[in-house]
């Protein structure tokens, strides 16, 4: 496999100026940036972003002694955008995720997930539950049962993504990943920051995961994804001892504090939620440095640095 | 290529993983109308297993002209657990390639397997994917003076020792230890046939791909498979402990025609409907280790504290590094202790199987080992033709290190009767 990546444009640099890394994950090219050492900490994002969502927390992390591990999901970031719908389902996420585990072999590691890097990355851990030490939960969910206004509301969501419709707008005029955290976002982000999201997406036709993505969430019974997500849910008693910290933004329309308490009967020993203010669905863009160090001063509370 | 229906309940544990992208068969409509009528099916999917035991699909789409005219090919692997190595899967659709051509008017095989050549396919371990202990490590090891062979399987070199002539008796050690385990016994047994003691992959002398995902419940069946078919074993008398009996249940089952009886003791097949605290305890144990200290992990096991620190380490002979253990660290992870858990579902089908044989069963188990004691029961509900229960006293899970010439002397007896 040619691991040559994507190259980083210089313009991004300032912005995210850590190396990316690729590794091949069920034949396809993962790209991750792994910096520090110490305690694993995998920092996973959902749709449409990738690993400079998390930009804000891979310094507090290195200086407190962990590893940042932040790869991008097949589909998104730097990673391969495989042009095939069945190349993206939830189970393809879960496998890839689990293959990167496997060959960077780490033990004792920390999941951190929003949005689809939440039932993506449990569902991952619970593969190699033993190497789990700690869990991060933000603006996610982890159950069927259970969908937002926003999931079931027509305008925009049901229609965006609806059969046919669904590729003209996503695919052809890239009305999500052109218009993800820019669209929501709380403080204000600068041009290049909005241009650091929408450029992974530039070239055409490479929207496959960003459609993908809204198809596999399971809102009744049978849909793509129902499957893996009641898998996921059933096996959460197994995590109910785990250090775990649920960070919320209240604001979020997509996962509103209902899934935070939703979570918190599921997880009931848990922290939290630790809500913030001043931010919507892509709450580590909009409050990153604050998020993180709530989450590295829990982390040293519970778990630690050390390995 | 025998075409199959595999059960929803199977696909249901499995991900189906495009390989072939989606194309129109039009331009050649004698090769479509060749492959309708050799699958017989216009339109929908057809299954076949590989020979690496891998299903996959061809889905015919029919887009209205009444015969197929697209196609696109699928791997199914477990569902959340990576897939394997990429040479198998190469290899695998190799396989199907060489269908399609023998099936096609104007196309002939031999052209495929030049392209094939001329492309620079890849259908077995590149360069560096697989370990090999150097022999050195080997070099003194206690009561162990049988002289290694070695026979191929599927590109690897697979180790095992002989003694003795007549029908074989094949026995089959588990995690974390190799053939040695079986030195107390390979000369008692050898007066009642030829003992056959190979390593698995991984073990041993054998050869250890360096890969995590070289290492399925799946591949290490099939390699086993491969080296009974390799040394054509037959009339066996299986002996196994441990992943042993994991493995070698399953080659029972798959190829029962080989087998005429079965001794398994501190071992099972676990059908992913739970496990015992103990099991559990060392599964987490195992999977936060950089490394198994294995001469340690045999002492605090040992229930007869005799053994010496030169037997000790011999089990620590086939693992310089932990590059060599990929196969050790992995193995108590591979175990299906969920419905759903990668192998389960071939071990409830492997068990069904095995309830319809009667060849004659041994279930010699000893009185401490945490682990598989509930193991003893269930196998016994299985078959239908077991001996008596015979418990081997002050022995653990490692019995053929604890009591090996007790156990050797209950099989002889047993195999003197049956």
């Amino acid at each position: 496999m040619n691991f040559e990546l994507r190259r980083k444009p210089e313009w991004l640099e300032t912005m995210f100026p850590w190396r990316q890394r690729a590794i091949a994950v069920n034949g396809r090219r993962m790209a991750y940036i792994d910096e520090g050492a110490g305690r694993p900490v995998l920092l996973l994002s959902g749709n449409p972003t990738w690993g400079f969502l998390y930009r804000d927390f891979i310094t507090p992390l290195v200086e407190s002694g962990y590893r940042a591990i932040a790869p991008d999901w097949i589909g998104a970031g730097y990673s391969d955008h495989p042009r095939e719908d069945s190349a993206l389902t939830f189970a393809h996420h879960i496998a890839d995720l689990v293959s990167l585990m496997d060959q960077l072999d780490i033990r004792g590691f920390v999941i951190v997930g929003q949005d689809w890097g939440g039932p993506q990355g449990v569902g991952a851990a619970l593969q190699r539950v033993e190497r789990l030490d700690a869990l991060v939960l933000m603006n996610t969910w982890l159950f069927t049962g259970m969908v937002s206004k926003f999931h079931a509301s027509p305008r925009p969501w049901t229609t965006w993504h609806a059969p046919l419709i669904g590729q003209f707008f996503m695919k052809r005029h890239k009305a999500l990943s052109h218009h993800g955290p820019s669209a929501t976002t709380v403080r204000g982000m600068s041009e290049e920051e909005a241009r650091a999201y929408h450029h992974i997406f530039d070239e055409k036709d490479s929207d496959h995961g960003v459609l993908t993505w809204p198809r596999t969430i399971p809102v009744l019974e049978g849909d793509r994804g129902w499957a893996d997500m009641k898998a996921i849910e059933n096996r959460l008693p197994e995590l109910v001892d785990l250090p775990t910290l649920l960070m919320w933004a209240p604001g979020d329309e997509v996962f509103p504090i209902e899934f935070a308490n939703r979570l918190k009967e599921l997880l009931p020993k848990a922290e939290g939620p630790i809500t913030f203010d001043r931010a919507r669905h892509f709450l580590q863009d909009d409050r990153g440095a604050d998020i993180a160090r709530a989450m590295v001063d829990f982390l040293n509370r519970t778990v630690g640095a050390k390995l | 290529m025998k075409f199959i229906t595999p059960t929803a309940e199977e696909l249901s544990f499995l991900r189906p993983d495009p390989l072939l992208w989606e194309q129109e068969l039009d331009a050649r409509p004698e090769v479509a109308e060749a492959i309708e009528q050799a699958t017989a099916t216009p339109a929908g999917s057809v299954y076949w297993r590989s020979t690496h035991d891998h299903l996959y699909s061809l889905e015919l789409m029919d887009s209205g002209r009444g015969r197929p005219s697209m196609a696109r090919v699928f791997g199914y692997w477990d569902r959340y657990e990576p897939r394997p190595v990429e040479h198998e899967i190469d290899a695998d659709l190799m396989e199907f390639l060489i269908w399609v051509a023998q099936t096609s008017p104007g196309i002939d095989s031999v052209d495929v397997l030049k392209v094939a050549q001329f492309a620079g396919i890849n259908i077995s371990w590149p360069e560096g994917a697989v370990l090999r202990t150097p022999e050195e490590r080997f070099s003194n090891i206690p009561g162990f003076d049988y002289e290694p062979r070695y026979t191929e399987v599927e590109g690897l070199r697979m180790a095992y020792v002989e003694q003795g002539e007549g029908d074989p008796v094949l026995m089959l050690h588990g995690e974390p230890t190799w053939g040695y385990l079986y030195r107390k016994m390979i000369e008692p047994l050898s007066s009642a046939g030829r003992v056959v003691v190979p390593d698995l992959i991984g073990f041993g002398r054998s050869d250890k791909p360096a890969a995590a995902n070289a290492y399925s419940y799946k591949s290490h069946v099939r390699w086993v498979r491969r080296f009974i078919e390799a040394m054509d074993l037959k009339n066996i008398t299986l002996v196994c402990q441990d992943w042993g009996g994991m493995i070698g249940l399953r080659a029972l089952a798959e190829m029962p025609e080989r087998f005429s009886r079965l001794v398994a003791t501190n071992t099972g097949i676990a059908d992913g409907r739970g496990s015992t605290e103990a099991f559990r305890r060392w599964r987490r144990f195992s999977q936060r280790v950089e490394m198994l200290d294995v001469p340690l992990l045999m002492r605090n096991t040992l229930k007869r504290k005799t053994i010496t620190d030169a037997e000790l380490q011999a089990y620590a002979a086939p693992f310089p590094a932990k590059e060599y253990q990929t196969a050790a660290l992995a193995f108590p992870r591979l175990v299906p202790t969920r419905l759903d858990h990668a192998g389960a579902y071939d071990n409830r089908s492997a068990i069904e199987k095995l309830r319809t044989l009667d060849l004659p069963v041994f279930l010699p188990w000893a009185d401490g080992d945490p682990i598989t004691a509930p193991a003893e029961k269930f196998l016994r509900s299985i078959f239908k033709n077991c001996a008596p229960q015979a418990t081997i006293k002050d022995a653990g899970h490692f019995i053929q290190e604890d009591a090996g010439e007790e156990l050797a002397r209950a099989i002889l007896e047993w195999m003197a009767k049956s």
